[in-house]
This record gives C-alpha cells, structure tokens and sequence, in this order.
C-alpha cells in the first residue's frame, strides 16, 4: 500500500489523523544517524533482518513482537511513565499528552523527570511526538505533546499499572454485572450512599465511577469496613484481578450482617466485581483512588537498594575454589562412571530415576547434585547422546580431559553461560501438572528427568547473562568495608530484576535460584557473594577470570603415600593419568580435596585383569610412592599375582598358528601386517583382531599362502567406525545484544540511499519491499476502525480472483478472519484476512 | 595458597599429614572438635560429628573458633557446605538447659521457646518431662536426667547440663607418689575428665588406664564404686590401689559372685551387678543405694545392657569410662558417650609408644595353607561350621609349636578361641591353659606363675582378652578368634604392651588359614589395629621356620 502522493504530512505533524505508521516513518527518516545507530542498538531486531526503507523500518518498529520485546528491556520508571501515557492518551483520536499532564498522574515525579524519560522512550520509537489534544489550554504550544506507539495497547494487556478496567467497560463486557450494576446502586442508595440514582446499567456504572473517584470519599468508605478489609485491597495494589472462591456469591448492602466478611462487603459495594465463579476485579477508579488519585504511587528514579549480609572475602574465596575443584572432581569422576558403563535413556527422553541412582552412588553424592552435573556435562559437550544405543557415552579422545584445571573450569562456564537448558529444572515438578481437587490424593507429581526436554528453556542465556550482571551491579552498589563482600540471594536479585525489567521478572523468578545454585557451583558465587571470578565473567573477561584461577589451584601432584592399612593418599589434586592408574588397581573413597585408594584383593585382580603383572604394579606404586612401598601391600599384590590368571581368556577374531617361529616373529614385524592387530600369545600362535578372511588376504598379499580353516563360524562383527565427529571447545560470546557496526552501517546506507530514491521524481518502490509495511498498515487501519467503529473500503478477492472494493465496517478480528458488518446488505460477513489487498479508512478515502 | 597439614573433605572428615612442620599444632587444635578416626603412619584421619562439635561446644569452643581453626590450618579451600554445617550444628547445643531450680527442682529451660515445644511433643520425651511452670520452663523428673539427656540428643537438640553433680560421702584418698609419678598423659586425662565432670579416657592397653582411675579418685577424694570386668580384674585393681594410693585394705571392698564387701571403694564386676533373679537385679542397688561420689567404668565398651540402662539414673553422679578400645562391634559407641560422658582423652596408640609408655609391636599375619583333606571339609562343610573348621586347622597347631619354639626363652601366651583347639595345644605344647571353666584361684596362681617366669607358655582362651596384666609377656600367637571381632584383636595385642624392662618389642602372631572365612575375618579383625598405625607383615607358614 504505497503512500499516495500528496498526503505527505511534515514530520510531527498531526498525528491524530494520519496513521501513527507513516508518521513514524517521518519521524525516523528525519533523524540523524547517529540516532538510528543508538536506536538499532537498543532494537537490533529492527534491522534483523535488514529493512528496505524508513516505511517498512517504522512499520516493524510498530509491530507487536517488535513493541514487546522493547518493552522488556524498560526499567520501572520507564515502564511507568510508558503506561501511564498510554491510559492519559488515545492514539485513535489522536489525544495526546505532556510531562506536565502525566505527573499529575504520577506521585512523587517531576516534569524534567518524566521529560526525560518520554525522551528516552522517544529514542526507542516507542512513544511519538503529536499535536496537543484539542482545547489543550494557550500554554500548550510550549510543551511538548506525545502519543504512545499503536501497538501498545496490545502489549501492555488489559490491566496497564496494574489498574483494573472502568466501570462501564465491565459493564459493557460483563453482562452478569450489567444485570447486577442498577440493583447495586439501588441498594447503596436505599442504605443511605451518595451515589446518583441510575436507571440503565450504563449509568448505573457511571454513578459508582463518580462515587469512587475522590481518594477521601473512598478512605471515609473504607473507614467503615470490617477488618481485614485494607488487607484484603492491599492484595490488588500491582494487579486489579484476584482469585475469589465463589466471585459470583450473593452479596447485598442490604441483608449483610455486623459479622461480615471483606469479600462479601465489597462486592455489595461494588467496590470489587466478580469476573467469573472465582475472579474479581478491581475496578479503574477504585484502583486510582485506592493510590490517592495517583496511577502510579510508587514512582523512584533509583533502584530499591536490597539489605544485603555480609560476608568475608576469605571465606567467599574458600568457598568458590573448593567448589571449582570440588565440581572439576566430580565431573571428571562422572566421565569415568560414563566411560565405565553408558547411561541409557528412557523412552520418553531423559535419564531415568534408576540410572541417576547408580551415578549417585558411585559419585558419592545426593541425587540433585548428580542431575545438575550430569546436565552440565551434557551442555558442554563431555558426554554425547549415542543415537545407535541411545545411550549418553563419552566422546573418544576427549579434549577437556587433558587440559590444565582452570581451562576445564572455563571450558564448563563457557558452556553453561551459552546453554539453552537449566540444569536446575531437573527434579522439578513437570511445568502445566494439572493440579487434582483438594479431596483427591494428589498423584505422585511427575519431575523433569535428566537431559530431557523439558529442561530446555531457550531464553536460559539471556537470563543468566543479566542475573551475573545484576550481581555485580549489586555487589558494586553495596557499601561494604574492607575485606568484606555483599551476600547476594534470589530475592535481592529478583528485586532489582523487577526495577530494571519488569516486564521480564517473572520469567527470572523461576529460574534465579536455579542459576545462583549452578553459579555456586562453577564458584562464579562463593558464600553468597559474587566471586572474583564470578565478576570478571561477568564483565565479559573470562581470560582475566581463567588467569586468576590459575593462580589460586594448586598445580596436580604426582604422588601419594603408601600406608600399611592398605590405602594410597593423594594429599591433594592428582595428575589425571595417575588417578586414572590407581583407580585401575585399588578403589576410590572419600569426598574431597584428597582422595583415598584402597586396595584390595579384587581391585589388585582387576587391574591384573587388565593385563598388568605384579612387577609393573608395584614398580608403578614404588614410582609413584613418596613413601616405601608397604608389605602388607607388597604382599597383597604378589600374593593376588601369584593366584591370578591360571587361565587367560583375550579376544582375537582369528589366529595364525604356524610351525615356523622364525616366520611368525617376521610376520610381527611386517609393517603390512600391523593393520591385523597381531600378538603373540605362544611362540607357535599369533592371534589377529582382523576375520579370517582379511587375515588370509593379507598374508596372501605378503606372498604367504595361509590355509583358512573354517572351524565353526567366526563370527564377523561389523563395527560402524564412522569418524566421530570432535567436540569442540565451547566458545562462548554474549547472547547478542547489539548487532555489529558493519551491518548497522550497511543498514543506514539502504535506508539513507531509498530515501532519496524516494523523494526522486519517479517515486516508485518495489511493490515486494512494501509487504510488510502494507500489512502492518492494514492491520492499525483495521484495528482502529474495529475499535472506532468507522467504515473501511477492502479491496477483496473473491474465490473465482477476482477483486471487489466493498465499504464495510468491521466488527472484530481474530484467527486470521474478521468478521465485518455489511451496511448496504445490512449483514454481518465473515471474511479470510489473506483474501483482502488492501484497506483504507473510509474516512481517510474521503479526504 | 596455605600449605597447612589438614586435608578437610567434603565427607566431613579431616585428613592430617603426619610429616608436616605444624601437624603437632595442628592435631591439638582439632582433637577438641573431631575425633581421631583412623591413625595410619601417614595420614590420620579425623570426623566431624555432631556429638563432637556438641562436646566442643560443651568444653567452651564456639563454632567461629573451630571454623577459624579449619580454614587456618587447611591446606585447600574449606568445602563451604561443612562450613555452614559445623556453624548450624553447634548453634543447636544449649538452646536448652538443664538447670537446678531452688522452688521446682530439676527443670529444662530455653532461651528458644519453639525448641522446647518441639521437644515437649516429641512422642519418647512427653512422658519424661513434668508440669511446665512457664512458656521456657519445664520440671524434669530427676530420675529421668540421663535419659532425657539422652533423647534428646538423639534428635538432635543436646541439653547444656548445668545441674552438676552430687557430692558423695567424701572419704580421704590419695596417691602415693613414691618411686613413680604420674604420666603427663595420665595426668592430662585425669585434668580433662575432671574439668569436664564425667567422660570417657580412651588409652592404649598397657597406658596405665588404672592409674588415670586412681587420680580421678584422688582428685574426687569420695566414697568409689569401680565396676570391671572380671574378678581376676577387680583384684588387680585392688592390688594396684594399694600400691598407687594411701588406701588401705580395709578401705577396698570387692564385690563378686564369691565375696560381697561394701566399703568406701567399692570393686564390683558387671557379672554380678546383672545377675538376674525372679526378674530383678538383686545387686543393682548397691550402685543406687550408696552415696557414690565417683563411678568408675572399667573396660566401658562392654558395658552390658542393665548396666546402661542403670547408668541412665545416675546422672547426678561423676562417671569415668575407661577403655582402650572404644569400638563396639553393636555400634553402641554413641550411647557410651551421652551415657557416661564424652571423650575426655584420646590418644592413638603410636603417640603413646612413641613416648615410649608402651611397648613397640610387631605384628605379623602367619598365612597357613590348609592340608588338602581339610580343604575338602571346608569346602564341603555347612556354612555355619566353615569358620571352626578353618579356625582350628591343624596346620595352625603346627606353626604354633614352631613358633613357641623359636621364641624359646620369652614369655608367650598362645590365645585361641576353640576350647577343643586349645586343649590340644596346651598339649602338645607342654603348657598350662586357662579356659572358662578354671577356675578364679587356678587362674590367679597360673597368671602369678607366669608373671614370675615360672610357666613360660601359657595357653588361654578369650578369658584373657581384657583386663588382665602380664607384664613380661612379649609373644602372643593367636590361633583362631570371635569372628571379625576388631577390639578383642586389639585387646589382644594390649596384653604385650606393657613395656619390657630391656626395652623389647612385643611380638603378636595372628596365623590364618588361606582362602578361608578366617582370611576375611582376619582382615576386619585387624583395621583397628591397621588404622591406630600397626602395620601387619604377612608371613607365609613355610617361612616361619626361616625367620
């Protein structure tokens, strides 16, 4: 739908006529580059994907989607000032309002205050500048006159500020309270209330709205209320509606008594009106009044600054580096549980209660802390869904393995930074469980298993990102002495979440404690207080924060002591290829820092088993010993040897056995051979790990001729050997807040060049690069003529293609229909949204 | 990082590195909080339990010290979890408090009122617990103090007890310091144990545990009833009194199954204190019907059942356990704790050897292999025979014989489970055996025999496991023994700990049957031993000759 020539308005002109889109168009073409680039820096959506032109980058930044996501990113005031704009204007007549008007509404702000907010919102397209509403007094042309953008109504819902709506709305919308409304007032009348005596609904509504519009009338009521009563609306102050079990109860002025209860008082003076058989509302003027007449009450430019404990900065050390290497540990002895034995999966996703217990048993540990590092292994790539067995095994030739302490520690902050999933889910109750009747023995609630998909929460990165920022925003605030650090917990963080995005909190609340939890563990927070380390990751340093670790781990020992009772101590962190040895021949115990191995005759067996012989045992415990090997140890082993392995049992998938020791020891060190996997077990036996068949092929091709006997069926197992593919470190950036300033720059450079193509004597645009300008148009023509009740002209196609332009007044719109009033046939229609061209207010047309 | 001896684990115990420049320092610090769990020549380990931190609490130690001590002395970070752990469980002692009320007599009062309404519902507690006189006062009924002491910390609330103790009829005693002082660990533990008002000493056999108890009676200087094992042991207890302290004989009286004095101390054996008759305890009240201003408990970890339960109300007076080997196979550790007293003392057997208090010991295991037809028994036999047979192997006999001989000159005892086993030995072997059935005044003229190096070999069965001093033995070969039995291995050794006068290491052979039962109870027999630092050598039979 191009602009037709000629109804081209000065930027800030009368907006109230013309669409707010167009006029937004204006507005952003005029503005300075520099102003884009701020604005495209706080909406990167707008140019994301790039726009053709001022039109479609207006028509964008109308958008719902669009609006609301802005919205999240607003602090309180800013929120405020935005809402409370939009219940003082009306974009669909154009009524517009000043600083000056709104700090009548808003307690405690000032003109420069608001002026400046309004400005900030300006910059964001989310407010725009208009004309003064009409019979705006001579000092009106001074100020300066806003309308919020039209989308707006759609996002805010319909409690804006939390106020309920107007009496006649609910009348309006509620046809039970319709019914209900003339009676109301009869009684208040009869009980001896001020209220105007009202013979239709609509003025019954009108008559309570003037009844309850003075904040001193209201209070004189309330004074008069039973107890509990300013309890009971202090419940109301952030939202207008309530649960109320039997809303709908008979509640009268007239037959209640001296016992009665607050409900039941204020729904008989209509103070609260029922929404349903449980809801309520507290209706516009109530609300206000309840505030002192104020729609915002509780307006603050700064921050709640949170009361904070302290603690100290030793112990918030202690206690972020003994969690580091205390998660390092269990997840390196989670990976060997893995390696042992893959963890299955359960048909519906996830991993089961039995094999959780397993871990936990063998990591020693409870069964969360298990789930949430099985996810963080699971998010930073350590173990990988197998999807032949479907099992979660461990990738071969594992990268983090092998890497000093501090780059395994980033590796999983990396990781867990970037996931999409929220470890601390797991073991949660199912998000939507229906909630059985009271009576009925509640079902055992279903939990989020393990890596299953419903721990997923896409918007994870983006909430972990600025809770860290939150903490250090609180911990920088926080006056502390010296050595000492803020303890930070959830409620201080949701706090400030809902001061500086509100519209995002609640999506913070579920997930905070989870995330401080996680962020303990990765030692990001030690004793409550955000860590050194947990600073510089969140200021987007973590070369500085790996540095700093490095400093304070110890390096790994290479040794341990060799006691009687039959035990190895590694005072401290092991170099991982020696734990990973003695864990072969003696078993692990104990939960910390140290670990202790004890052996036994099973576990000297086991690493028997593993091919070793009590020579290289011992040598490697003398090697590896600060101390004398024992004798009861030495003893143990040479006494386990000395009875081990009478037979031997190895895998082979064929052998070769030959008379001629001379040919089978060349045939060993043919490098031809090597791909065949020989060993010589006697001097007169090879075996080979390669079939029958390849091992005579192989021979053959060595110029030997091997007689295949073909004794049973060797069986041939085909092993899919397709290269897996590595697991990369994970890197982690930011969750994008800002766009790059080359394609900031590249997107000005469309912009700046279509608006001079446009001003150009042609005038013309490519009818695709309007799409999504023309919708978002037809859409705020539509919307306003729904709610304005005007006439519109469609330009529709019929089934048989071809189009028609039908005047029409359309009545509503939804699910991709509108239904439409036909005043020449004087029907009501409904039609399909995508069969209509285009449409204008007819109105608009006339002019 | 601090580079401090202590290794603190998340599961609550301590890790001490011996070697280290501060372990000294650091061992004493901690000893008043964690107890000594095992000892190797290593690493020492140490537990934090709720019991301990509440005695610490008990003792005057606030949990900032013990947490200050913690991160001072540990080598990595301190898991912040036990931290806040050891922070709450010591906050929980002495929210409530046993006090002695002028108007009501024994009352419990709090400073937290829910702490006290949670206990007065407890189901076990409610009936022990009198009128309330206030929203923070309760009566307690002063019969039930040591229960009620002891439900209660068993969930969790310990009571401060501030009722003290009753005086006793004071009698003059006195120890007679006359070509011997007292040990600074006997003096030590006879200082803690008073200070803290009743407790347990834990000591190595051998340590001088009788003299810790003659202290405390001086110190007390009343009326005393000394309860131990046997009567072989009340005699010995007797002799050392007269001894050690001004006492006279008239003065000690000894209660048994053959004679039964009351005077001002009193030795009693548990047998005869718990010897039922139609229902009763017909001697039970000689604890009660006195006014004994100390109780001693000898050999406490085998305390029986009436005698806890008879414990429970006396709480109003002074109790001193003593024992070597605080390890109850019923896993009753606990009660003995809140019954008698905390660990007043504890000190591994090494330290006390190092000192050279005890004598050093070398243990070895003796790994016989079973002859073939008996091989075939074993693996044939029912399971509830499979250790007597492997036990009392022939082959054992043998070795014990080659062994007896090899160590011609010195004073051996051959200790064995299996009457049948033993009488065998005692014939082949040429020597006396002391058995169940022999009798006191037999037994007696045997171990004097002994002690004089008039019997050099001496045969016994588990008659001998406690209690009894043999000071110049320095053999022990132990043939076969109840089960997995962890104290009566240690109790064993103690009875070659006494140090010799040529400064001589004891010697203690356990020989065991290879790829038995008696293997695998030989190996859980031993982890007290092996955790207090003795390390065994394990011998195979056919070098016995050789060595």
């Amino acid at each position: 739908m191009p602009p037709a020539a000629g109804q081209e308005a000065p930027p800030g002109g009368n907006v109230g006529l013309m669409s707010l889109i167009r006029a937004l168009s204006k507005e952003l073409e005029a503005r300075s580059d520099e102003s884009l680039r701020a604005l495209f820096a706080a909406r990167p959506d707008l140019i994301s994907p790039g726009v053709p032109d001022f039109p479609a980058l207006a028509a964008r930044a109308s958008a719902r989607v669009s609006v609301q996501r802005a919205l999240e990113r607003l602090n309180r005031p800013q929120m405020q000032v935005l809402e409370t704009l939009h219940l003082c204007t009306n974009t669909d007549t154009g009524h517009s309002a000043s600083a000056a008007v709104l700090k009548k509404a808003i307690a405690g702000s000032t003109v420069a205050a608001i002026e400046q907010l309004l400005q900030s919102l300006h910059d964001l397209a989310l407010v725009q500048r208009a004309e003064p509403p009409h019979g705006a007094g001579p000092g009106a042309q001074r100020q300066r006159f806003y309308l919020p953008v039209s989308s707006l109504k759609d996002v805010v819902g319909i409690y804006p500020a939390g106020l309920g709506r107007s009496y006649t709305e609910l009348v309006r919308l509620q046809p039970a309270f319709a019914q209900r409304v003339v009676q109301l007032v009869a009684e208040l009348r009869r009980s001896g209330a001020a209220v105007q005596a009202a013979t239709t609904p609509m003025d019954a509504a009108l008559a309570l709205q003037h009844w309850t519009s003075s904040p001193e009338g209201l209070q004189a009521l309330l004074a008069g209320a039973p107890e509990r009563t300013t309890a009971l609306l202090a419940r109301f102050s952030n939202w207008a509606m309530g649960a109320v079990p039997q809303a709908q109860r008979k509640a009268s002025v007239t037959t209640e008594g001296h016992d009665v209860g607050p409900v039941d008082w204020l729904l008989a003076r209509g103070l609260l009106v029922p929404l349903d058989a449980a809801h309520v509302e507290l209706p516009h003027s109530v609300g206000i009044s309840l505030r002192g007449g104020a729609i915002i009450n509780n307006f603050s430019l700064t921050p709640p600054a949170p009361m904070l404990g302290v603690t100290t900065a030793a112990l918030r050390r202690n206690a972020a580096l003994g969690a580091i290497a205390e998660t390092l540990r269990l997840t390196g002895e989670l990976l060997h549980a893995v390696r042992d034995q893959p963890l299955a999966t359960l048909r519906s996703g996830g991993v089961g209660i039995r094999e959780m217990r397993r871990l936990a048993e063998a990591l020693r540990v409870d069964h969360h802390t298990t789930a949430v590092l099985l996810e963080l292994c699971a998010l930073a790539g350590l173990i990988r869904l197998d999807v032949d067995s479907s099992c979660w095994v461990q990738p071969p030739q594992l990268e983090w393995l092998g890497l000093p302490r501090q780059e395994q520690w980033l590796w999983l902050v990396n990781a867990w930074l970037a996931s999409e999933r929220a470890p601390s889910l797991v073991g949660q109750p199912m998000n939507g469980q229906p909630v059985g009747p009271a009576n009925h023995r509640p079902a055992p609630a279903a939990t989020v298993n393990a890596l299953s998909a419903e721990a997923q929460r896409s918007d994870a990165p983006v909430i972990r990102k600025r809770i860290l920022e939150i903490l250090r925003e609180l911990t920088l605030e926080a006056k502390v002495p010296d050595g000492a650090a803020p303890v930070l917990n959830a409620e201080a963080v949701l706090l400030r979440a809902e001061w500086s995005q509100p519209r995002m909190a609640r999506r913070f609340s579920s997930l905070i404690s989870g995330v401080l939890a996680e962020a303990e563990l990765l030692g990001l927070i030690g004793s409550g207080a955000l860590s050194q380390l947990g600073a510089a990751i969140a200021a987007d340093a973590p070369d500085d924060a790996m540095d700093l670790l490095g400093e304070h781990l110890p390096a790994a020992l290479n040794h341990v002591l060799l006691q009687a009772d039959l035990t190895a101590v590694a005072p401290g962190y092991l170099a991982p290829d020696l734990a990973e040895q003695l864990q072969q021949m003696a078993d692990a115990e104990g939960q910390g820092p140290a670990t202790t191995y004890r052996f036994s005759a099973e576990s000297i067996r086991r690493a028997l088993d593993s091919g070793q012989d009590a020579a290289a045992i011992l040598d490697f415990l003398r090697r590896y010993s600060a101390t004398a090997v024992p004798q009861p140890l030495q003893y143990l082993v040479e006494d386990t040897a000395a009875r081990h392995g009478k037979l031997r049992v190895g895998a082979a998938a064929s052998f070769i056995q030959s008379d001629d020791e001379a040919a089978l020891s060349e045939l060993c060190r043919e490098a031809a051979a090597s791909s065949l996997g020989l060993v010589r077990i006697a001097p007169t036996v090879l075996v080979s790990m390669a079939s029958p068949r390849q091992t005579a092929l192989v021979l053959r091709g060595l110029g030997l001729s091997p007689a295949v006997e073909e004794a049973g069926s060797a069986v041939v197992r085909l092993n899919r050997t397709a290269p897996l593919p590595g697991t990369g470190r994970p890197v982690y950036s930011a969750p994008r807040t800002a766009l790059p300033d080359a394609d900031v720059a590249a997107q000005l450079a469309i912009l700046r060049s279509r608006a001079e193509h446009g001003t150009s004597p042609n005038g013309s645009r490519p009818a695709a690069a309007g799409a999504e300008e023309a919708t978002q148009l037809g859409l705020e023509t539509l919307h306003k003529a729904i709610r304005l009740r005007q006439k519109v002209v469609m330009n529709v196609v019929d089934s048989l293609g071809n189009a028609k332009l039908e005047t029409v007044v359309p009545v509503s719109v939804a699910g991709g229909r509108v239904r439409v009033f036909d005043p020449a046939k004087d029907t009501e229609r409904v039609l399909s949204i995508h069969r209509i061209i285009d449409i204008e207010a007819a109105e608009e047309m006339q002019q | 990082m601090n580079d401090g001896p202590l290794i603190v684990q998340s599961d609550k115990t301590i890790l001490l590195e011996v070697d280290h420049e501060q372990a000294t320092e650091a061992r004493h610090a901690i000893a008043a909080f964690a107890e000594l769990e095992r000892a190797p020549e290593h690493m020492h380990s140490y537990r934090l339990t709720p019991l301990g931190l509440w005695n610490a609490r008990a003792a005057g130690l606030d949990a900032e010290k013990v947490l200050d001590t913690l991160l001072t002395y540990s080598r990595f970070p301190v898991p912040h979890s036990l931290l806040i752990d050891v922070e709450e469980t010591m906050s929980r002692y002495g929210r409530l408090r046993l006090e002695k009320d002028p108007q009501h007599g024994l009352v419990m009062r709090t400073s937290d009122y829910p702490v006290l309404e949670e206990v007065s519902r407890a189901k076990k507690i409610q009936p022990l617990l009198g009128p309330r006189i206030d929203a923070e006062t309760v009566v307690v009924h002063s019969s039930q103090r040591g229960q009620l002491k002891q439900l209660l910390l068993k969930i969790g609330w310990p009571a401060e007890d501030l009722a003290g103790y009753v005086d006793g009829t004071p009698h003059p005693i006195m120890l007679d310091e006359s070509g011997w002082t007292l040990r600074p660990y006997q003096r030590l533990a006879t200082e803690n144990f008073w200070a803290g008002g009743s407790g347990v000493v834990v000591l190595p056999c051998g340590a001088g545990k009788t003299l810790v108890g003659a202290a405390a009676m001086a110190t007390s200087s009343t009326t005393t009833l000394i309860l131990v094992t046997n009567t072989v042991a009340a005699r010995q207890w007797k002799d050392e009194l007269l001894r050690r302290t001004s006492l006279t004989e008239e003065e000690i009286g000894e209660y048994s199954g053959a004679v039964k004095e009351v005077r001002p101390v009193t030795i009693a054996t548990y047998q005869v204190l718990t010897t039922k008759r139609g229902g009763l305890y017909p001697h039970l009240e000689l604890v009660d019907g006195h006014d004994w201003g100390l109780i001693i408990y000898d050999e406490v970890h085998l305390l029986p059942a009436p005698i806890f339960r008879m414990t429970a109300d006396l709480q109003a007076r002074r109790r001193l356990g003593l024992t070597a080997t605080l390890v109850r196979e019923d896993g009753r550790e606990g009660e003995v704790f809140s019954l008698i007293g905390p660990k007043r003392y504890d000190a591994p057997w090494k330290d006390i050897e190092a000192q050279g208090y005890i004598a050093p010991a070398d243990c070895v295991e003796v790994r016989v292999d079973l002859p073939k037809d008996e091989r075939v028994a074993y693996a044939m036999a029912e399971d509830a025979d499979k250790y007597r047979l492997c036990a009392t192997s022939e082959t054992k006999t043998v070795v014990a014989e080659q062994l007896v001989a090899h160590h011609r000159g010195e004073q051996v005892l051959v200790i064995g489970q299996y009457i049948d086993q033993l009488d065998e030995l005692g014939e082949r072997l040429d020597a006396p055996v002391i058995k169940g059935e022999t009798s006191v005044k037999v037994r007696q003229k045997l171990f004097d025999a002994f002690r004089a190096g008039e019997v050099q070999t001496l045969v016994v069965s588990k008659v001998a496991n406690f209690s009894i001093d043999l000071p110049e033995a320095s053999v022990a070969i132990q043939v076969s023994g109840s089960f997995g039995s962890r104290q009566e291995e240690a109790q064993r050794l103690g009875r070659l700990l006494r140090p010799k006068q040529d400064g001589r290491a004891a010697r203690f052979y356990s020989l065991v049957a290879r790829d038995t039962l008696d293997q695998d109870f030989a190996a859980k027999r031993q982890r007290f031993l092996a955790e207090q630092g003795y390390a065994y050598r394990i011998m195979d039979a056919k070098d016995v000759e050789s060595c």
